[in-house]
């Protein structure tokens, strides 16, 4: 992976870094400065131009380091490989900037002889300018571990943020997925033994025939071509539902009562597009599918307490026949309502009726 | 031909039998639209070919046929199970799909006639084939394919080819419909196909052994042993 494919640093925080970086600098420059000039009493024009000097060095080599680190890709390291890539990185900017700094005022600030306490005077003056070389190194080192670990977390958090971000946006884009998936479901069961039906009304009855093609027709098109809405009245659905039954109607004939009850007040609430069909088709399949004589399966709607109350009663079979894919509607119309409404809407199977099987679902009626 | 629809939709009952008008030589016994209907007809009708949809209420295409103690021939007519059709092991059956193409029926049927052809005539006497569920796995098993029955409590495992499915019937009752000529009971718990017979080996304690082609060597038992000479003519 190279920059060009992974743009690790957006003009944003191209700013960000510039911002931390001067102000990083500036304060540590300011701190120095009015420590050198206030407790060690140093004449500050002459003091403040050679830190001037040293720090913008210093700073610039900041810069360049990490220039250095992006272009080596340190920030993909493992932790424990830039730990000691850091460390060395550290002491290799250190040592220039350590030597330079003895050699101007700026290295008085440090005072090598706390080090060389004890000693003789001839050891002392023969140590002097090692010790106190090796003490600006050590302590430019130290600047340059604490400027890289502040960098590289600053990194890490960046990351950890836009995975965040990426990993919410690919939820949503899979909630979206998925509510799609859960809807459109065009049942092939349904659509073949349909077709079948019209070939056989062909001969028998072609008016009702004819009327079963354009249902079939409606039924299709409002399928196909629900996934752009989510949310539809509850007259709009039972429309279809309605072309639905009376085609499961031809095809079962006698063997299929249907019974509808939806008030005014619920005909307008919105509820998910295919939930209702879905129902239907499911209490068909279970419950008027496995029955020899059939029997009656009832559509109403009550509103109470501004709640959308739906229930599709079938006959329920004495032993019903368990298949794999039982459950697999409802499980997909449970998902959908979760997805749009959260904990506001439910769907239950009501059993407490000995032969009787309600599928009873909640919609708040302004959602 | 005696054939019968069962299908629980009558509209698809009505299309069927109005394809088949064109072939006369298929007699429309009856129809059904459920399982236990379906089973009853069957028993009294004795029809040669089923046209059998899956999904049916009070049980599917499948358990009608595990329900069945002689299947006839079947083509299955569904409209979107071809998938569950097609998980047999054999295709010694055929499918069509709903709405069914009047070319595909005519060839259906052509396999059929063909392989009635084929069948004993006695079928009446003789079981030919049976119809085995074992857990989601179906088999049509054709009975002269089988070398070995096996009792094991109330029920039959077969022993078949590569397969070993497990029939829920008694060893006792399934043996009056088997072919005297080919099936022989040779100990209290197994009933072995003579054709598969390699070779026959008298044991050191006086008892024949019989060595079935892919299978296991069989005890014959000494209340059978003469019997089998006869039979084998040894």
């Amino acid at each position: 992976m190279n920059d060009a494919e992974r743009p690790i640093s957006p003009p944003k925080s191209q700013l960000a870094y510039w911002i931390f970086q001067l102000t990083g600098w500036g304060l540590y420059s300011l701190s120095r400065f009015f420590g050198g000039v206030t407790v060690m009493n140093l004449p500050w024009v002459h003091f403040g131009l050679q830190l001037l000097f040293v720090d913008s060095l210093a700073f610039g080599l900041s810069h360049l380091l990490r220039n250095y680190v992006r272009r080596h890709q340190w920030h993909a390291l493992r932790i424990r490989n830039l730990a000691w890539r850091i460390l060395v990185a550290s002491f290799v900017c250190g040592i220039p900037l350590g030597i330079l700094t003895q050699f101007t005022d700026v290295a008085l600030l440090q005072d090598p002889n706390e080090f060389l306490e004890g000693m003789s005077s001839a050891l002392r003056f023969q140590l002097a300018l090692p010790v106190a070389i090796a003490l600006e190194i050590v302590n430019w080192s130290v600047v340059y571990l604490i400027w890289l670990t502040i960098y590289f977390t600053a990194i890490a958090v960046r990351e950890y943020r836009s995975a965040q971000l990426k990993q919410s946006e690919l939820a949503r884009a899979l909630h979206l997925a998925e509510l799609r998936l859960l809807k459109s479901q065009l049942n092939p069961h349904f659509l073949f033994n349909a077709l079948n039906t019209v070939r056989s009304l062909i001969a028998d009855n072609p008016a009702r025939a004819q009327d079963a093609v354009t249902r079939l027709a409606k039924t299709l098109r409002y399928t196909l071509t629900s996934p752009q809405d989510e949310l539809v009245t509850l007259s709009q659905e039972l429309d279809i539902v309605a072309d639905y039954l009376e085609l499961e109607s031809m095809r079962f004939e006698d063997r299929l009562r249907i019974e509808i009850h939806v008030p005014d007040d619920a005909a307008g609430v919105r509820i998910p597009v295919m939930l209702l069909q879905t129902l239907v088709e499911n209490a068909i399949k279970h419950g008027i599918a496995q029955l020899p004589s059939g029997g009656l399966l009832r559509v109403s709607a009550t509103v109470q307490n501004e709640i959308l109350v739906l229930d599709v009663e079938n006959p329920r079979p004495p032993a019903p026949v368990r298949t794999a894919q039982e459950g697999v509607g409802l499980q997909n119309a449970h998902d959908r309502l979760r997805l749009l409404f959260g904990a506001r809407a439910s769907l239950e199977l009501d059993l407490s009726h000995p032969s009787v099987t309600t599928a009873r679902l909640r919609i708040p009626v302004n959602p | 031909m005696k054939a019968m629809i069962i299908d629980d939709e009558p509209p698809a009952r009505r299309e069927l039998r109005r394809l088949l008008a064109g072939f006369p030589w298929v007699e429309i016994a009856g129809e059904a639209g459920n399982v236990d209907q379906a089973v009853e007809m069957v028993e009294t009708l004795t029809p040669e070919l089923l046209f059998l949809d899956i999904q049916m209420p009070g049980g599917s295409g499948f358990d009608l046929l595990t329900r069945l103690e002689d299947v006839p021939q079947v083509i299955f007519t569904t409209a979107y199970d071809e998938h569950a059709v097609r998980a047999f092991k054999v295709d010694a059956l055929d499918y069509l799909l709903k709405p069914i193409e009047p070319a595909r029926l005519a060839e259906a049927l052509g396999r059929v006639r063909s392989s009635q052809a084929a069948r004993s005539p006695h079928r009446d006497a003789v079981l030919e084939q049976i119809f085995v569920r074992d857990g989601d796995r179906c088999w049509f098993v054709p009975l002269r394919e089988v070398r070995l029955l096996s009792s094991e409590g109330n029920y039959i495992r077969l022993s078949w080819g590569k397969e070993k499915p497990l029939l829920g019937r008694a060893l006792a009752a399934l043996e009056q419909r088997l072919d005297p000529n080919r099936f022989f009971r040779a100990n209290r718990r197994q009933i072995i196909n003579l054709e598969f017979i390699e070779n026959v080996e008298l044991g050191v304690n006086g008892r024949l052994h019989a060595q079935l082609r892919d299978g296991p060597e069989v005890e014959i038992s000494r209340r059978q042993a003469r019997l089998f000479k006869t039979k084998m003519s040894i």
